[in-house]
């Protein structure tokens, strides 16, 4: 198991290493351009190449992506080309904003989706097909329309959550459940419809398998059958959804980051692409890598724990 | 029990979430000035661009206007205001301004501000930020606290504007080279620090010892991030912001909403035909086609249906009221396909030629680009679109490869500034910095005349490119500023006329 989780370890290195390597070589030979940006129009050409020295574009590609892991490994993340803010301090206000919003819809999807999906799976029929046109339904309807809905109901029609903004809990715990209610309900919908899906799945075919109907021939009672066998034998490919979903909701904070205009990482990030900040775009992809690594090692950790077979690779 | 157990912990999650939802006051009343006249809170669609003073665009710049004062401010028309000097005057030469400070001024850190922070403030630009060469070699002498002569090389037909830019801050922040961790003013809020998070809200308070607190009415200013229109028009419409830019696709949905709407025209949608001598495209060096090329365009239809009449037909590129302006001109090109076609004739390219038009997110012309593509096919020109992006849009485009392009340019309250800027040969939107012999001369008159030969010599700058067809001027689109109805704006000071400045506020 130990060599497992070195292998793991050695092989989220190796991705981290890619990634970043990768985004700076698609940002690599803008210098001119960005030095303008930061300079302004009017700025004279010996200015514009002064400040492409001064932020260090002047260098090649190997020596810039040098500088940036050198400096990353020992915690310096650098500043903002345009702001001069830390990368740091930025991340630091940013990253506890998109892991907010993740980390409640993730809950409550994993809440939700085993109560839709074994609902499902378990009492069929009608309940079932209505459960799956939902869950489709979910599914189909873009997180974008879900969000307008959303504010337009809430916000601008009863006036009962904010449209938009963030509030700290340490300025007030009922002003950030207020601020985060509306991004995680957009974030929610299709996480659920698509989770509970993929369990309804999980549940149907391990309630298909031979030791079931075994069970079941030797008159266990069915709720001890679904909570002690199906459950826990479905939590493998379970496991394998929650850790995409995972994934899902960090893209889909991006976008439900902008709607709401909250200050998370996908609105850092947007912003800084936009005009190619490397220093904050690489600060964002780094952080974004290790949440991405993090989720698919505890995922790969707890498949270990639980599927014995899952050890022998 | 188990099942009903896990419906409950489900429903608790979710009650938990939505607990804030009921009680208590609406969202964003304790920052809506709408509520208490106390708190004015604006939205941005982009972030402040940290706190250099020499890095600080004009565009939505109310947090650097909170901070910082100049020496003087500039209005709508580019003319000169008391801020930090009460009294000034500009050397019969054009090299030098010379201004006495108000006694009394002291910066957010206690210090007074005196001619020693203005002279650092004004070196400062000589080394740092995009406008290094607008103060190249600019001289400050300080003989006491309270007065400074700022002295360039040359004739400065522009000084008001060179002066009016400049943030004032203190020599102590310059030299210790942090500009960018706290900002260092004199200007009429100060950062709250405590209530602020860079990149999403900025908070200011009121500076009660400011010079001129009258004109700032708000004791406390919110600025909020709000990149997408959508957002902001939400916030607008709960009351969680009390002003924000708009675009022409959120006009009817604000004004059905109760809101006010601003209009300003600081933009002139036109082409720049700036190869006159034809070294790249050799049909762009006849007047004649340049001329037929202004003649394509019916100016009236383009308001109307590409702007849905959210513009006014442009004839020429300067800003109405500024002193390059020529009332009561009529229309030099009328629209009339036939002409222009026989004019093409005349010069020789009845069958037209190839050209190539770079477009730009955030410049509509996804709107445009179609209708000016079908104009100037009807001349035999065939248009090759080609899209810029990325870091170095603006460079390949300001390099010259595109000699002809289709922009929403800025005009100035200051007709100078664009004179400077779009005419002169040096100016960065003349793409292909042709020389002009013409023009020099009459930059010439406007460096060394008094007041009326250079108003003079502005219009006679602008009647020469019309009759040249340097451009082919089509719409003043409307910009919008939407906000409360308890928020008072009767008068936009910027003399880019793009957003009301904080001073227009009431």
């Amino acid at each position: 198991m130990m060599l497992t989780l070195l292998k793991n370890l050695a092989r989220s290195l190796a991705v981290l290493l890619v990634v970043t390597f990768a985004t700076f070589t698609l940002m690599f030979g803008n210098g001119d351009g960005i030095a303008r940006a930061v300079l302004g129009l009017n700025a004279r050409p010996e200015d514009v190449q002064r400040e492409v020295v001064t932020l260090g574009l002047d260098q090649p590609l190997l020596v810039q992506y040098w500088h940036w892991l050198r400096d990353a490994v020992t915690g310096d993340l650098g500043e903002s080309f345009y702001t001069g803010q830390s990368v740091t301090e930025a991340l630091s206000s940013r990253v506890p904003v998109t892991l907010a919003l993740v980390i409640i819809t993730l809950l409550l999807t994993v809440v939700l989706s085993v109560l839709l999906g074994v609902t499902a799976a378990v009492k069929g029929g009608w309940v079932d097909r209505l459960l799956q046109f939902v869950t489709v339904l979910g599914t189909a309807i873009p997180s974008f329309i879900i969000a307008i809905v959303l504010v337009f109901t809430f916000a601008i029609a009863w006036r009962v959550l904010p449209a938009t903004g963030y509030v700290t809990p340490e300025i007030s715990v009922s002003g950030w459940a207020k601020s985060v209610t509306l991004p995680v309900l957009a974030l929610l919908v299709g996480a659920v419809a698509s989770a509970a899906a993929q369990f309804r799945t999980a549940v149907l075919d391990t309630l298909g398998r031979d030791y079931i109907r075994t069970l079941r021939a030797r008159g266990i009672s069915e709720r001890h059958v679904i909570f002690r066998h199906v459950l826990r034998n479905s939590a493998g490919p379970g496991l394998t959804v929650l850790s995409l979903t995972t994934l899902g909701l960090l893209g889909g904070a991006v976008f439900v980051e902008q709607v709401f205009a909250l200050p998370g990482m996908g609105q850092l990030a947007n912003q800084s692409a936009q005009v190619n900040d490397v220093p904050m775009v690489m600060g964002t992809v780094l952080v974004t890598i290790v949440i991405v690594l993090v989720v698919n090692f505890l995922g790969d950790l707890a498949t270990t724990v639980l599927n014995p077979k899952a050890r022998i690779r | 029990m188990r099942r009903s157990k896990l419906a409950l912990v489900s429903a608790v999650a979710l009650a938990a979430l939505l607990a804030g939802c009921t009680g208590g006051a609406a969202p964003g009343a304790e920052s809506s000035a709408g509520a208490t006249k106390n708190t004015l809170t604006l939205a941005m669609s982009a972030d402040i661009t940290g706190w250099d003073p020499s890095n600080q665009p004009g565009y939505q710049g109310w947090g650097p206007e909170a901070i910082w004062d100049s020496l003087i401010k500039c209005d709508a028309f580019g003319k000169p205001e008391a801020d930090i000097a009460d009294k000034w005057t500009v050397s019969a030469d054009g090299k030098s301004f010379t201004a006495h400070i108000r006694e009394g001024q002291k910066f957010s850190d206690g210090t007074p501000v005196d001619s020693a922070a203005v002279a650092a403030s004004f070196q400062y630009l000589t080394s740092h930020g995009g406008s290094q060469g607008d103060y190249k070699g600019l001289k400050t002498d300080a003989p006491d606290a309270q007065n400074i002569t700022l002295t360039w090389p040359e004739a400065q037909p522009m000084i008001i504007n060179r002066v009016c830019n400049p943030k004032i801050t203190t020599k102590a922040l310059l030299d210790s080279g942090k500009v960018n961790d706290k900002p260092v003013g004199s200007g009429p809020y100060v950062l709250d620090e405590t209530a602020t998070t860079r990149g999403s809200v900025y908070t200011f308070t009121k500076n009660e010892s400011h010079w001129n607190t009258a004109a700032y009415p708000y004791k406390k200013l919110v600025l909020k991030v709000i990149e997408s229109e959508t957002a902001r028009v939400s916030a607008l419409k709960t009351g969680q912001v009390d002003g924000s830019l708009i675009t022409a696709a959120s006009y009817n949905e604000v004004e059905a909403s109760g809101l006010n709407v601003v209009t300003m025209q600081g933009q002139t949608t036109r082409l720049l035909l700036t190869d006159h001598l034809g070294k790249e495209v050799p049909a762009l060096g006849s007047l004649k086609v340049r001329q037929a090329i202004n003649m394509v365009f019916d100016r009236d239809a383009m308001v109307k249906n590409l702007y849905q009449g959210h513009g006014k037909p442009a004839y020429q590129i300067f800003r109405p009221g500024s002193d390059a302006y020529i009332d009561g001109m009529a229309d030099p090109y009328p629209f009339d396909v036939t002409k222009a076609k026989a004019l093409m004739a005349e010069a020789g390219y009845a069958s037209g030629f190839d050209l190539s038009l770079p477009t730009m997110a955030g410049q509509n012309h996804e709107t445009l680009m179609p209708y000016v593509t079908q104009q100037l096919g009807l001349l035999g020109i065939k248009v090759k679109q080609v899209p810029l992006s990325g870091a170095n849009a603006i460079d390949d485009l300001l390099s010259g490869t595109y000699p002809v392009v289709l922009w929403q340019l800025g005009n100035f309250g200051q007709s100078l500034l664009d004179i400077d800027i779009v005419v002169r040969s040096t100016g960065y939107w003349n793409l292909e910095h042709q020389p002009d012999a013409t023009v020099d001369g009459l930059w010439k008159k406007i460096l060394t005349g008094d007041e009326a030969t250079r108003k003079t010599a502005q219009q006679d700058i602008n009647k020469y490119v019309i009759e040249q067809a340097w451009f082919a001027p089509m719409v003043n689109p409307d910009g919008f500023y939407a906000h409360s109805p308890d928020v008072k704006i009767d008068h936009v000071s910027d003399h880019e006329a793009l957003t009301p400045k904080l001073r227009d506020f009431k």
